[in-house]
């Protein structure tokens, strides 16, 4: 069998300290596989955002292991927790997070900086990445200047300027309207047709659906995971990257 | 991120909050403003005390008189108490001038230059100069031979005559400051080379004897050389001196009382304290260059302090700033940091761009403080040497001096300041972590 991209062993999260503690994550284990799309459901305060910060690497787990690439997070100094995460991932947020006061491509490239790349080939990385995007036209723009859909695909184009191997997306579509919604939910989906993973927290029933796979947060617990219902739906999305949203709908709908 | 990226970041963040950015760099600039002319100051007061230290014959320079003589200098301010009178025996060299046994005593004294004696004998009497470009006369000063070629005596125009055996039989003169317009002369530079008179009278045959000398030189005005007085070559000398002394017994001119010695001794033997000590050991008394720039720099030296103090003060103000400035800018830029963070930036790096923000203000303060304070000084420079101005008399007195040595320094020691200030708010956000910052709205 393949190695997992991200293989969670035992997780557990507590936050306080002793008469106030507060267990966020209840040993988690998950296993996600390269060029999965993988959706992460739950309500709020279930310890879905944990889960995702602790597979992200922003925090360290108070036990167990989050195991990227085959390599233990835990074991990593945090220089080179930096180093990975500039290097393989990529983020999408809810609230886009982007330096309003900065053009577009400052904001796309801003990755690239932190990784100490060189101006000229930071804007070439950034102009392919705004092109994907189809925002190539709007480099120049403060970010404050574009719409809703816009700044999230400009987020999307900051998350892949550097050619991320996993793209975490935290609600991705919670701040748009449906049609916007649905630009950057093909935008995403397409980037996982060219072998990027997909993360995705969201409590949003249809985005859920059409990944490949729905893991389901409850009180720090893993309640339903999709993947573990049938081993064989774990292959599906290599080859289902061609097919229809309606068929994957069908497919998520069927394991309901 | 390489260091030119985080420069640039630095001072674009800086930029994005206009405002509150040019209210701090204005605080650092009166800061540096006050200090930085400060220092002018006190460059330009040591530069031109240390001109007229150089014009004495440099810090070896030692002035030798016989013991008592301050006192009595002194005395002769204060109200003088009646001194008891002592007859002398006779062939006792008048109070107050050294003997010849004097002389050689103090040649013995280890440390001192022997070779390096040098007694101006004044002439004095009755006279005046004259100039055909005017019709008033003007009392002469102390006429002195010009001293050897290790007083270095400040000009205003010309040049210092050349001590040498060809030299010594020409008929010349360095005027006194003030003389030249007073002789009907616009500028220094008109009256080298013209020709004056020096009248004298002779004060038993009650005769007057003119002769006339080329101007070579006019002495820049000081505060120790215009002391000087009138320097005047060994021929013009020989000349006033037969003039004077005709009549008197050849002893009175040969034997003229040797009141003070200018000599130099050996600075890396000895220090001011323990030459002073030695002669005052053999019975005499001496001067050295700090006893009389000591008035000078003491007085400068208190002003220094105050406006170091101030400028210190304002200083401090525009740390605390800093500190404010970009703590709100932490505050302001959580989510910022956070993301960076979120994105692989190390800790170290967001400290460095705090770090490098507070040091940009820093620089950007003193820079302005620096090219404001050169302007003003400058502008005061031409006031006070304007005619009328307090230092119109002192040409050579740059009463702000700026220098690279001591402008380089001084923005470095601001800017570290800056940096120190900056440190408390880029360690608040070095330490923030990355999914508090994210979470902040």
């Amino acid at each position: 069998m393949e190695q997992p991209v991200i293989e969670v062993k035992n997780l557990v999260k507590v936050y306080g300290k002793r008469s106030t503690a507060f267990t966020a994550l209840k040993k988690i284990n998950l296993e996600i596989q390269k060029g999965e799309s993988v959706a992460v459901i739950g309500k709020s305060g279930s310890g879905k955002s944990t889960l995702m910060h602790l597979l992200a690497l922003l925090d360290r787990p108070t036990e167990g292991n989050v195991i990227v690439d085959g390599i233990d997070s835990t074991k990593l100094k945090t220089k080179q927790l930096n180093t990975l995460r500039n290097d393989d991932f990529g983020f999408v947020f809810q609230q886009f997070f982007m330096n309003p006061q900065d053009t577009v491509l400052e904001n796309v490239t801003l990755p690239l900086k932190i990784a100490g790349k060189r101006r000229k080939e930071r804007r070439e990385l950034a102009m392919k990445a705004l092109r994907t995007v189809g925002l190539a036209d709007r480099a120049k723009f403060k970010a404050n200047d574009l719409s809703g859909g816009q700044k999230q695909r400009v987020c999307i184009a900051r998350a892949i300027v550097n050619n991320p191997k996993i793209l975490f997306a935290d609600e991705p579509t919670g701040n748009l309207d449906s049609t916007t919604g649905e630009k950057v939910i093909k935008l995403l989906f397409g980037l996982q047709k060219k072998g990027v993973t997909l993360i995705i927290v969201t409590h949003d029933e249809d985005l859920a659906k059409m990944c490949d796979r729905q893991v389901r947060i409850s009180d720090g617990k893993v309640t339903e995971d999709s993947a573990s219902q049938s081993k064989t739906s774990t292959k599906k999305p290599k080859k289902s990257t061609t097919k229809t949203k309606t068929a994957k709908n069908q497919t998520a709908k069927g394991e309901n | 991120m390489k260091f030119f990226d985080i420069l640039r970041t630095a001072n674009h963040n800086l930029f994005r909050n206009k405002v509150r950015t040019m209210l701090t760099v204005i605080a650092i600039f009166v800061g540096s403003f006050t200090i930085i002319l400060n220092v002018a100051i006190n460059t330009g007061v040591n530069s031109f005390i240390d001109e007229q230290t150089a014009s004495l014959g440099g810090d070896n320079f030692i002035m030798l008189m016989p013991s008592g003589s301050s006192e009595m200098a002194s005395s002769m301010v204060a109200s003088s108490e009646p001194v008891e009178f002592v007859e002398k025996k006779t062939g006792e060299t008048e109070v107050g001038a050294f003997s010849d046994e004097d002389i050689e005593k103090l040649k013995q004294i280890d440390g001192i230059d022997a070779d390096s004696f040098y007694s101006p004998a004044p002439l004095s009497g009755t006279g005046y100069y004259a100039s055909d470009k005017t019709d008033k006369k003007y009392e002469i000063q102390n006429l002195m031979i010009l001293p050897p070629g290790n007083f270095k005596i400040p000009l205003a125009a010309g040049e210092l005559v050349d001590q040498n055996e060809e030299a010594k039989k020409k008929n010349q003169v360095v005027l006194a400051p003030g003389y030249r317009e007073a002789l009907g002369y616009e500028t220094d530079e008109d009256i080298i080379g013209q020709t004056i008179t020096i009248g004298i009278k002779n004060e038993i045959l009650d005769k007057w004897t003119a002769i006339d000398v080329e101007v070579v030189g006019v002495e820049a005005s000081g505060i120790v050389s215009s002391s000087m007085g009138t320097l005047i070559s060994h021929a013009v000398y020989d000349a006033l001196a037969d003039a004077v002394y005709e009549g008197y017994p050849s002893e009175y001119r040969d034997n003229q009382p040797n009141y003070y010695i200018m000599a130099t001794y050996d600075t890396n033997r000895f220090s001011e304290d323990e030459i002073k000590q030695a002669i005052a050991d053999a019975g005499y008394e001496a001067w050295t260059v700090s006893d009389m720039m000591g008035m000078i720099r003491t007085f400068f030296d208190a002003i220094m302090i105050v406006f170091t103090i101030f400028g210190s003060i304002a200083l401090l103000a525009a740390a605390i700033g800093i500190i404010n400035t970009l703590l709100m800018s932490v505050e302001e830029r959580t989510r910022e940091i956070g993301l960076d963070k979120a994105l692989g930036m190390s800790s170290g790096r967001v400290f460095t761009e705090f770090a490098v923000e507070a040091i940009s203000l820093g620089f950007w303060g003193s820079a302005f403080g620096v090219v404001v304070a050169m302007f003003i000084g400058t502008l005061a420079n031409s006031a006070v040497h304007a005619p009328g101005g307090f230092l119109a008399e002192l040409p050579t007195f740059n009463l702000f001096e700026f220098t690279a040595s001591n402008i380089i320094p001084f923005m470095i020691i601001i800017m570290f300041i800056a940096f120190l200030a900056g440190t408390i708010p880029a360690w608040k956000a070095a330490h923030k972590n990355p999914i508090d910052a994210l979470r902040y709205e």
